[in-house]
């Protein structure tokens, strides 16, 4: 009994541990932001608000920030719409090619970012697109649209199989069915794949590295400040930038889980 | 007995060609070609391209469409290119072999030692990092690991340091983990939380000892999906440049790095897509490797 | 005579390899109850669904007053269904959803609230018209859903098993409810279930359905007393079926002959089958007399006792006849205490001919 207790203590201290390993750049990144050194350590130099006043006064940065806005709201309606469909066609349909189908949409974020930026930036210079914000759009919603699918499809599972017949049965269309009963319905799903399809393009670097021209996104601008050299600014934009990711994921995962949660609460 | 009265509405779904629904095609397809359009325009048309892009020439920095192997012989016969792609392996395994083992007491305390809401929380915070910005948390690691840094300071607290960390393949491996661990950590709860509690209670019950039973019952129990995770881990760390470049020092190159040299400097697209076609077919016979023994009968 | 509301001509249902429904043909009357029975996988639901249009014949024609009906969508149908999980929109409140077939229909805002709040008041759950229907309780949403289906007046209602989740007491104040509805309301039901009680209680018609095909349709009654077949028989209550060769036949009856003696029986409206047939025939347990001593009548069957059950008043006697087979007599337990069974082990039970019926072999 004694040493099953050592061995409950050991195993969470471990896990504390791992956690810690994973939030401690998060948490120092947000504390340098604040920090007077320009190359923080420990023990903490002053606090200051210095480098949030120098993005504040970068135009650069409040261009990027603006492309980014516009780049990730973009991509969260086009892979959400995209996804929605494909989740719906996975739920409703059966037919001879749905396994290479489903592989076609679920393949991409199985495949380096590095190889996919390369790809991107051939082919959209072959057709023309190249170095424009819709270019980003497009390579992020390929990218993000499998995140979509994957968020709204689990909500269909969780359907009344007869909801949808019930409203064909009652006088509505297939389309009024869907607008009136299965967006309704999945509402939740769709909220929380708007909010993480944005958070992953808001954090994109790769693919919009490679291929956004003179249109940068905020990733791509830290990229080019780390890669000239060590510049607490980072820490500043990178705070701003996990204060917005990390609202969308958190957004996302109440909507589901409330939602769950009061469902369940109801049946059981 | 099933009963074919329930089955049938789901049997029914599945013959749309001749069913029901066969009357308002429109609605169908609306829902089913958007994505097979835009996947096949932006997602497939481009790898494609990539690959065709590999036999192209550039001549006076300008790149001109043809079909010559002059790039593949190029690239193979580069000492510079086997020793980076032996480094990127090397440390895609190295990295996988510590994420699965770093991972794994942790997805055991989450799957059989904590109440399913806890567990529902652990997940949600692993879910977060896998939302935010990896390059900078990489360039946060690149402060805490520096030789002035966060560590080596508190080190000197104890009198121990400075050690070097930065630019080695250490600093690499934390990157790495950094992409990958949360994830890991997830895939592994979910397939170990998914094992039939009764047979562990049962080995236990037959006097098999806590060790021996992670071995003999739990580990063979939750094979596929642990395979599946250590895919994933050796996919995302074979892929990545940030970790490689910013705490690895990028000297030798990986082969992601030499394919962001070979664009952003040289021009040379078709070399690039050399190096790009290589990592794809090693992925897919990783991918294969493991899926074919996650999914291989016992014994066999 | 009722005008036929729908017709179902040689209607054939194929799942793929699976033949759900086979050559069926019957009709349904204009304001009738009609049960369709059976057990799971008989086809039944598969019947109610081409009704509503949710599945499409595979050969023959469903015509609704003189109308084919095979190709017509089932949003242009006005074959309103209660399903077995109700299918209430969650996201909806009660009034909400009753109002959901109006809009449909383009019926404006201020009429649809009248008429679904008058629904929901004759429904008796006028209360709960802006509540959740997560909040509700089974048998208050049962009734929103019954009104969602009927706020349009349509002709005919399909209700899909739609008290198999309540707990007894709640079926038997549904089942009431809609057979007043049913006559007050003067339209169609078409009531799919398992439970022979429901259907017996409700219906005026019964369907009963095996593997695809239609058994037996008749009033409960004739079903219950009269069973068409084999399958009937066992499948409708407490039987006994007996076999034989027919010995002799007239009109009206039939003399069979077996290996458990000679009886005679009432052919009904059968055809008069050959002589030297093989047949069988029905004797439901309710409908046999007990004695101890041998009586002097015809019909008279030599059993002894096995086991004994008792339901409330009534006790069912497992008894065992000579030939070994099983034997059901059902009686009131006052009746039984009457007679000494107890001390005897020879049972004779005996029924009236015209009680006995002459089913076809098989």
């Amino acid at each position: 009994m004694n040493r099953d207790r050592l061995l409950k203590g050991f195993l969470f201290g471990y896990l504390a541990l791992v956690f810690v390993f994973i939030f401690a750049p998060i948490l120092f990144s947000i504390i340098f932001s604040f920090n007077s050194d320009r190359f923080p350590t420990i023990p903490l130099g002053g606090f200051t608000l210095k480098w949030y006043e120098t993005i504040w006064q970068d135009p650069d940065v409040w261009e990027a920030a603006r492309t980014s806005l516009m780049v990730s709201i973009s991509v969260a309606i086009t892979a959400t719409c995209l996804g929605f469909a494909t989740a719906y066609t996975d739920y409703r349909y059966q037919f001879k090619l749905k396994p290479l189908y489903l592989a076609l949409i679920l393949l991409p974020p199985t495949i380096p970012l590095i190889i996919m930026a390369l790809a991107m930036l051939a082919w959209f210079a072959k057709i023309g697109l190249s170095g424009q914000v819709v270019s980003i759009i497009i390579a992020h919603t390929v990218l993000t649209a499998p995140f979509a699918m994957a968020i709204i499809r689990l909500r269909l599972s969780q359907m009344d199989a007869s909801l949808e017949a019930a409203a064909w049965n009652l006088g509505a269309d297939q389309w009024r069915a869907l607008r009136l009963v299965i967006i309704p319905f999945c509402k939740p799903a769709i909220i929380s794949s708007f909010c993480l399809t944005a958070a992953v393009s808001f954090d994109e670097f790769a693919i919009a590295w490679f291929i956004s021209g003179l249109n940068k996104t905020i990733p791509v601008v830290i990229l080019e400040i780390v890669t000239g050299n060590i510049d607490p600014q980072v820490n500043a934009i990178g705070s701003f930038v996990f204060l917005t990711s990390m609202t969308l994921v958190i957004i996302a995962q109440v909507v589901l889980m409330t939602k769950e949660k009061k469902e369940k609460d109801h049946h059981g | 007995m099933p009963s074919a009265d329930r089955s049938a509405p789901s049997l029914a779904k599945d013959q749309t060609s001749g069913g029901r629904v066969a009357h308002w095609p429109v609605f169908k397809y609306a829902m089913r070609l958007p994505i097979v359009i835009w996947q096949g325009l932006f997602f497939i048309a481009p790898l494609i391209f990539m690959v065709a892009m590999s036999f192209f020439v550039v001549r006076n920095y300008r790149m001109t469409e043809d079909f010559v192997m002059k790039n593949w012989l190029k690239m193979m016969s580069r000492d510079y290119f086997w020793d980076s792609y032996a480094l990127t392996f090397g440390l895609a395994t190295l990295s996988t072999i510590v994420v699965m083992t770093v991972a794994f007491p942790a997805a055991y305390t989450l799957a059989f030692r904590v109440s399913d809401s806890t567990r529902r929380w652990a997940v949600f915070l692993l879910i977060i990092p896998f939302f935010t910005s990896y390059l900078v948390r990489i360039f946060s690691w690149y402060v805490i690991l520096a030789e002035s840094g966060v560590i080596n300071a508190m080190l000197s607290y104890i009198g121990l340091g400075p050690y070097v960390m930065l630019n080695t393949k250490f600093g690499t491996i934390v990157g790495y983990m950094t992409l990958t661990l949360p994830l890991v950590i997830i895939l592994q709860t979910f397939s170990l939380a998914n094992i039939d509690r009764s047979l562990i209670e049962a080995a236990h019950n037959l006097g098999c000892k806590p060790w021996r039973t992670i071995y003999r019952v739990i580990l063979p129990l939750a094979r596929t999906g642990l395979i599946i995770a250590a895919v994933f881990c050796f996919i995302l760390s074979f892929g990545d440049f940030v970790s490689p470049y910013y705490l690895g020092g990028s000297k030798p190159p990986t082969l992601p790095i030499l394919i962001i040299d070979t664009v952003k400097s040289g021009q040379q697209w078709p070399r690039a897509a050399v190096v790009a076609v290589v990592m794809m077919v090693t992925l897919f016979a990783v991918a294969f490797a493991g899926i074919a023994s996650a999914y291989r009968r016992r014994g066999s | 005579m009722a005008n036929a509301l729908v017709e179902f001509d040689s209607v054939v249902k194929r799942f793929g390899d699976f033949t759900a429904v086979e050559t069926m043909n019957f009709t349904i009357d204009e304001g009738e109850f009609i049960a369709i029975m059976g057990p799971s996988g008989c086809g039944k639901t598969t019947t109610l669904r081409m009704l509503a249009g949710l599945e499409e014949p595979s050969e023959g024609q469903i015509r609704m007053q003189g109308q084919v009906m095979n190709q017509v969508p089932p949003h242009e149908r006005d074959t309103p269904m209660v399903w077995q999980s109700l299918a209430l929109f969650p996201f909806l409140n009660a009034r909400e959803n009753v109002e959901f077939g109006l809009q449909m229909r383009g019926v404006d805002a201020a009429t649809r609230r009248r008429k679904a709040l008058e629904w929901l008041d004759r429904l008796e759950i006028g209360e709960f018209a802006e509540r959740d229907v997560s909040s509700l309780s089974g048998g208050q949403k049962q009734r929103v859903a019954l009104a969602r289906s009927l706020v349009t007046e349509p002709k005919i209602l399909l209700l899909d098993e739609p008290l198999s989740a309540l707990d007894a007491n709640l079926v038997i104040r549904m089942q009431s409810m809609l057979t007043r509805l049913q006559r007050e309301l003067g339209i169609t039901f078409v009531y799919v279930t398992h439970s022979q009680s429901e259907a017996f209680a409700m219906a005026d018609r019964v369907v009963i359905m095996s593997r695809g095909h239609i058994a037996q349709v008749g009033t409960p009654k004739d079903i219950y007393r009269a069973p068409a077949n084999r399958f009937v028989a066992e499948f409708v209550g407490r039987n006994n079926i007996i076999s034989g060769h027919v010995k002799s036949a007239t009109a009206k009856t039939v003399t069979l002959e077996g290996s458990l003696g000679t009886f005679k029986l009432n052919l009904g409206e059968r055809p008069k089958p050959a002589i030297g047939e093989a047949g069988q025939f029905v004797i439901a347990a309710d409908l046999v007399h007990l004695s101890a001593s041998r009586p002097k009548s015809e019909n008279v069957l030599e059993c002894s006792l096995i086991s004994e059950e008792f339901i409330g008043s009534v006790v069912t006697l497992f008894l065992e006849a000579p030939d070994g087979s099983e034997f059901k007599v059902q009686v009131q337990e006052r009746e039984l205490a009457d007679m000494d069974l107890k001390h005897t082990d020879k049972i004779f039970v005996r029924w009236a001919s015209e009680r006995a019926h002459y089913i076809c072999a098989g």
